[in-house]
């Protein structure tokens, strides 16, 4: 059995000394000592070049083909009009030409004829309707907005006269936890 | 705004997030041996130490937005290197003692007794089989010099818990120890 | 030695306390004072075991901004919560002991969105570098939202990833499906057929004779 003697490992801890061990663990305590005495805290000075290291590795990854490379998504279908309501969001990806962490410039548009105002809100402006309004555009009914965001999942709704909030028909969608739908945007 | 003299790291942070991604390297700069030690007792060579760091700096720029206060960057870096040196450690598990004995083997100083030498290398060697958990405490105890009340407030534990885990690693060690004897 | 431990235990202590003051800051005049004590009280113990917070925090601030009465936003919290736990053991199950808090987060918006918590499993357990956990379940959780059930969203993503292309391959996915749907719309597609008709064809490129599978790229 080799665990070490209650006491000594209070020695080990730092508890108590050499001295206040009983004469029978005196040896067991030495070995112990001689066990920390191995422990090494020489300090540790990495490459002054690791500062450059990590920015070629980052400038790398942005310029390979990889994982974090922004994706040119296909502009989603039309989905035949409903009533008002119908709604498609155009991506507008620009693989970011700095190395700043990724993000993305999405353009919302809304085809609401009868709305007299329309906010989008969402986990990017802490839903608050009134952060980020749509503007109506030529076309008749047609109201967008557009926004830099930054990767990653988002999700949201358009908020309609202030009060009605409504999903994006042709954008997937998910249970709000409140009874409602949200859409998500995936950048 | 240029100039970085005395800029905090909350201004540095905050001014890559804004895109001027070249500024990263002062935190680097700033803070790449802080936890250099640690990732070097942890991993078992300063080696190791230095590619985790490297990683690390890089995971930390990817998760940069996600940094909930830029003022306690390096507290949230240390962090990321942590769980970088604990899943290092789970990845390599089967790595051959005999390879274990290489990595370990860094060029000592000249000053230090070949005797000395040989005591730490067998000891980081009986550290590396210990749990990441058992090693860590070790570590940040009889390494970095922290004390159990400062131990458990930063991995958020009890002090009984952990000196168990390190009455534990203290046995261990000593079965180690002797092992290779 | 000793200036080193102090500065490292005020950087630590700071990132707590700094965090709980994060959470007042945010939720401060965005959510009614109960609200703002259930979250905070979720939010402890949700760190305490290594949950990500910040979905709690946005959850709170959405249901207030939405009108919704605070009993309903508290059944929301602890609801989310539950999801948080069960994400983070079935992401567990796939061996990561410490699963990152954004995978985590992920795996909640996955089971939200209809995936069950063995297909968060299965797909933490094919998203090996350079496929993160995160990223393929909020793929997974927008493929779901698209209306492709849950196993074949775990068939497409394992299928994709098992011929070894980038991972930009994986994050293409959901465009993919769009792509298949209105392609089809004539013939009345669903997202699901879709997205089995990407299966295999990503099957049949991988089994092709004399294919040389590209090899995944490291990070």
């Amino acid at each position: 059995m080799t665990d070490f003697h209650p006491q000594v490992r209070q020695l080990l801890d730092g508890d108590i000394n050499l001295a206040d061990l009983p004469p029978e663990l005196r040896a067991e305590g030495e070995e112990a000592l001689r066990l920390l005495a191995a422990v090494d805290r020489e300090p540790v000075t990495l490459p002054g070049t690791l500062g450059a290291r990590v920015l070629a590795e980052l400038r790398r990854r942005a310029e390979a083909p990889g994982f974090w490379r922004r994706l040119r998504l296909r502009p989603w279908t039309l989905v035949p009009a409903f009533a008002a309501g119908a709604a498609l969001a155009l991506l507008l990806s620009t693989p970011a030409p700095t190395r700043a962490p990724a993000a993305v410039t999405v353009r919302f548009v809304l085809f609401a004829p009868e709305a007299q105002q329309v906010a989008l809100a969402g986990t990017f402006n802490q839903w608050d309707p009134a952060a980020t309004p749509l503007v109506r555009t030529g076309a008749p009914g047609v109201w967008t907005a557009t926004l830099t965001l930054p990767a990653g999942q988002h999700q949201y709704a358009f908020v309609v006269d202030g009060a009605r909030w409504v999903a994006d028909p042709a954008a997937p969608a998910v249970d709000d936890g409140f009874g409602r739908r949200n859409s998500v945007l995936s950048l | 705004m240029s100039g970085s003299e005395g800029a905090t790291d909350g201004q540095v942070v905050r001014a890559v997030l804004a895109g001027d991604s070249e500024r990263y390297a002062e935190l680097v700069t700033r803070y790449r041996d802080r936890y250099a030690r640690y990732a070097a007792r942890m991993l078992g060579s300063a080696d190791e130490a230095e590619d985790a760091v490297q990683d690390a700096f890089v995971r930390a720029y990817d998760q940069l937005a996600q940094c909930r206060d830029p003022d306690k960057f390096v507290g949230w870096f240390f962090l990321i290197l942590r769980n970088r040196c604990f899943a290092e450690r789970r990845r390599s598990k089967d790595v051959a003692p005999l390879e274990a004995a290489g990595a370990v083997a860094a060029p000592e100083r000249p000053e230090v007794p070949v005797e000395t030498a040989e005591r730490r290398r067998a000891l980081q060697h009986a550290l590396l089989e210990l749990t990441p958990e058992q090693r860590e405490v070790f570590v940040l105890k009889h390494v970095e010099g922290l004390s159990y009340g400062e131990i458990a407030e930063r991995l958020g534990t009890s002090v009984p818990s952990l000196k168990m885990r390190m009455h534990r690693a203290y046995d261990r060690l000593r079965e180690q120890l002797r092992d290779r004897a | 030695m000793k200036a080193f431990c102090v500065t490292l235990l005020l950087a630590i202590a700071g990132t707590a306390l700094g965090a709980q003051q994060d959470v007042s800051a945010r939720l401060a005049g965005r959510v009614p004072p109960e609200i703002a004590a259930l979250v905070h009280q979720l939010a402890l113990g949700a760190a305490a075991r290594g949950l990500p917070i910040d979905p709690l925090i946005q959850k709170a601030i959405e249901g207030s901004a939405k009108g919704v009465p605070a009993d309903r936003v508290a059944a929301a919290l602890r609801a989310l919560t539950a999801q948080l736990d069960v994400a983070a053991a079935a992401i567990q199950q796939a061996g990561s002991n410490r699963p990152d808090t954004e995978a985590i987060a992920a795996g909640a918006f996955a089971l939200n969105a209809g995936i069950s918590a063995k297909q968060v499993t299965a797909l933490a357990l094919v998203s090996r570098p350079p496929y993160s956990t995160a990223a393929t379940l909020r793929v997974a959780s927008t493929l779901a939202a698209m209306g492709v059930p849950g196993e074949q969203t775990v068939d497409l993503v394992t299928q994709i990833i098992a011929s070894g292309g980038p991972a930009t391959d994986v994050l293409g996915l959901p465009g993919q499906v769009m792509v298949g749907v209105s392609q089809g719309q004539g013939r009345g597609v669903t997202p699901a057929q879709a997205a089995a008709g990407l299966a295999r064809a990503a099957a049949a490129r991988a089994n092709a004779p004399g294919q040389n599978k590209p090899k995944p790229q490291h990070p």
